[in-house]
């Protein structure tokens, strides 16, 4: 190819990027309110956001975090996996905003991101799952900030940035006093029952095809809002990895007995519906679970809600704890 | 007793001390790997403790996992592997083709096809959803391919190359559009014995014991057809029903084991290949032997999986597929195109 017809081309690119929109150029943008701007610390820098956001794209766990926190959103990614703790509230507003992305972070829907005409986007996914996303694109679209998950217990810190970067923190705070209200007092409630028991959890991400449990210890999934009430889990992950993996491990269904022996009590994640999931019955449908103290002194305890990841979710994780832990206080 | 069998018979007769020495040899060996297997795990139990454990059972934890866990592991592996290779040995022996293998015969497609469809629908929900999916699929796409191609070898292989095309690619466009179904199928999708002490097996593994018997009992007559169709004609071999009765063997054998262990290829087309050489064309030895030298493998094999990355187990068609092309080439090169 020529020198010539190279330039051409590239010349011509240009054009249809400027047309369409997808340039850098600011005067396709949303109006970015009446604060002006502010400099907002993310995981990808600090970025310049507006003050006061107006058109907001939601993906990942930012989306319930917004939703709950009445952010302006105009554009969300699909998030089933949070579907069952939503209010009916929450649930309307998820099903009427507009999806721009699938439920993996590849599959965002760049034109639709574009479409919606956001004045910031925010995007909930962990840190590694980011080089699925075109940042740079987003950004030729609106400021883009990336709150994702790290170790579980901090869906607190990062629901309050979420809802802060939105401009939602009275929203966020009024809901986060009634959760530390409930949790203070089922703590008082159970300050007692609980007290010198030591607990292990069985999570629900362990694989049945690979014969693996999910052992989740303190601040993981299943464990973070039962500590809140009170609950202490023992041990740690033998080579703690980065995320979820700093809290939880997968070992072999054969490292039952030495996972969970030492545990006074037993928590185990099921099913929003109560219903207990493949991997965890695979475990207790086990001669090596029936065979453990706990299990053989009975006390275990379903938790349900257990992937809670704001402070409206994790009340009614609260309530479930509730009803779990009743049985106790009686003895 | 067919002319055939008696000519295969005479000629073997002078070599019938060295085979059954070499079965001998080869049941002791199976049952120490089978011993070491039960011993080798994410908590290594020594071969005396299991011993231990399968004769007086105490209830230690060492005990249920050895009873509960690696016992009932190692005795899939023993059934998966007896049926993988002995359905190896029949159809490379009916399509005369060293390439052959069960999956030849549109059995693991099938059982891909039907646990993506049973996915889809809701059927292949947890195991016994799958095993039910896997056997149903396998089954069907078998006898499909008998019912089209039972005049000939030739016409036997190319109807199941195609119906194997058409159901993968069937299959594989209903993954792309339910993401769901295709992480259903991505366990399945890849062999391993981990984690089936829970599932129903009784059945499965019942029709492999059966089938194998069937195996033993059909081998004489396919000594004659061995030779050729023309040359089984002549010596008064029925044709027609010792094939029939083979593919009856190959889908029940190859579709029970794809359907409790997934897709593990190498195994049936590698051990026939290796325990050639010691039968000496005496297809009753063959069998034979690939009914001992399948679990051997599939044993050392699974031991394998669960030791070679400290971070936990690979499946276990990984490892066969590692050990399966060096053994395959080394068998080539030890003994030349003969050995196929």
């Amino acid at each position: 190819m020529s020198l010539r017809r190279s330039s051409a081309l590239v010349g011509a690119v240009a054009l249809a990027l400027a047309v369409t929109g997808c340039g850098s150029s600011d005067g396709d943008k949303a109006d970015s309110g009446k604060g002006g701007t502010r400099v907002f610390a993310a995981d990808n820098g600090k970025i310049k956001i507006p003050a006061d956001p107006k058109r907001v794209v939601a993906t990942g766990y930012a989306v319930p975090a917004m939703i709950e926190a009445e952010a302006p959103l105009v554009g969300i990614s699909s998030w089933k996996r949070g579907e069952p703790m939503m209010s009916k509230k929450d649930l309307a507003t998820y099903k009427k905003l507009p999806k721009v992305a699938g439920e993996a972070a590849s599959e965002t829907n760049y034109e639709a991101v574009a479409e919606a005409e956001p004045d910031l986007i925010v995007i909930g996914v962990p840190a590694p799952v980011l080089g699925d996303i075109d940042v740079k694109r987003l950004e030729s679209i609106a400021p883009v900030v990336a709150i994702g998950p790290t170790v579980p217990s901090a869906w607190r810190d990062l629901s309050r940035k979420q809802a802060d970067a939105a401009g939602s923190l009275k929203t966020f705070d009024t809901v986060k006093e009634k959760y530390d209200a409930k949790a203070a007092g089922l703590a008082k409630k159970y300050e007692k029952a609980l007290s010198g028991i030591e607990f292990g959890h069985l999570g629900a991400y362990g694989e049945v095809a690979k014969g693996t449990f999910q052992r989740e210890f303190g601040r993981s999934w299943g464990t973070n809002i039962a500590e809140d009430v009170g609950a202490t889990y023992y041990g740690k992950v033998k080579k703690p990895g980065p995320g979820s993996r700093a809290v939880s491990e997968y070992p072999s269904i054969e490292e039952l007995p030495a996972s969970l022996r030492e545990a006074d009590a037993i928590t185990y994640t099921v099913n929003a519906d109560g219903s207990v999931p493949p991997s965890v019955k695979y475990v207790m449908d086990s001669k090596l679970w029936k065979n453990l103290p706990a299990v053989k002194a009975k006390k275990t305890f379903p938790i349900r809600y257990t992937e809670a990841a704001t402070y409206g979710q994790a009340m009614q994780t609260l309530d479930a704890i509730d009803t779990s832990f009743a049985p106790l206080l009686k003895r | 007793m067919t002319a055939g069998s008696r000519t295969a018979e005479a000629a073997g007769t002078r070599r019938a001390v060295p085979r059954a020495g070499l079965l001998a040899g080869g049941l002791v060996l199976l049952a120490a790997v089978a011993v070491v297997s039960i011993g080798v795990g994410a908590r290594p139990i020594p071969p005396a403790e299991v011993v231990r454990a399968l004769l007086h059972f105490q209830g230690t934890d060492d005990h249920v996992i050895v009873r509960d866990v690696r016992a009932p592991r190692a005795l899939l592996a023993v059934a998966v592997g007896a049926a993988l290779a002995v359905a190896g040995a029949l159809i490379q022996t009916l399509a005369r083709n060293p390439l052959a293998e069960p999956g030849i015969l549109g059995v693991t497609a099938g059982a891909g096809f039907a646990i993506t469809l049973g996915s889809g629908v809701g059927l292949a929900a947890g195991q016994t959803g799958q095993l039910g999916c896997a056997l149903v699929g396998s089954v069907l796409a078998a006898l499909l391919v008998a019912a089209v191609g039972r005049r000939s070898p030739l016409r036997l292989v190319l109807t199941g190359v195609a119906l194997t095309a058409v159901l993968n690619g069937v299959a594989l466009g209903m993954r792309m559009m339910l993401p769901d179904v295709f992480d259903a199928y991505r366990f399945w999708s890849v062999g391993s014995l981990a984690a089936r002490e829970q599932a129903p097996l009784a059945l499965p593994l019942t029709a492999i014991a059966v089938s194998l018997a069937g195996a033993l009992l059909l081998s004489r007559a396919l000594n004659a057809l061995a030779l050729g169709e023309n040359v089984a004609h002549s010596l008064g071999a029925g044709v027609g029903r010792v094939r029939g009765a083979a593919l009856v063997l190959i889908t029940v054998l190859s579709g029970a084991a794809t359907a409790v262990a997934g897709p593990i290829l190498f195994v049936g087309l590698m051990v026939p290949h290796l325990v050639r050489r010691p039968a000496a064309g005496s297809v009753p030895w063959l069998i034979l032997y690939s009914m001992v030298l399948g679990p051997v493998l599939l044993l050392i094999a699974d031991m394998g999986s669960r030791v070679l990355l400290p971070t936990g187990e690979v499946p276990v068609a990984i490892v066969t597929a590692f050990l399966g092309g060096p053994m395959l080439i080394w068998a080539v090169r030890r003994h030349g195109a003969g050995a196929l």
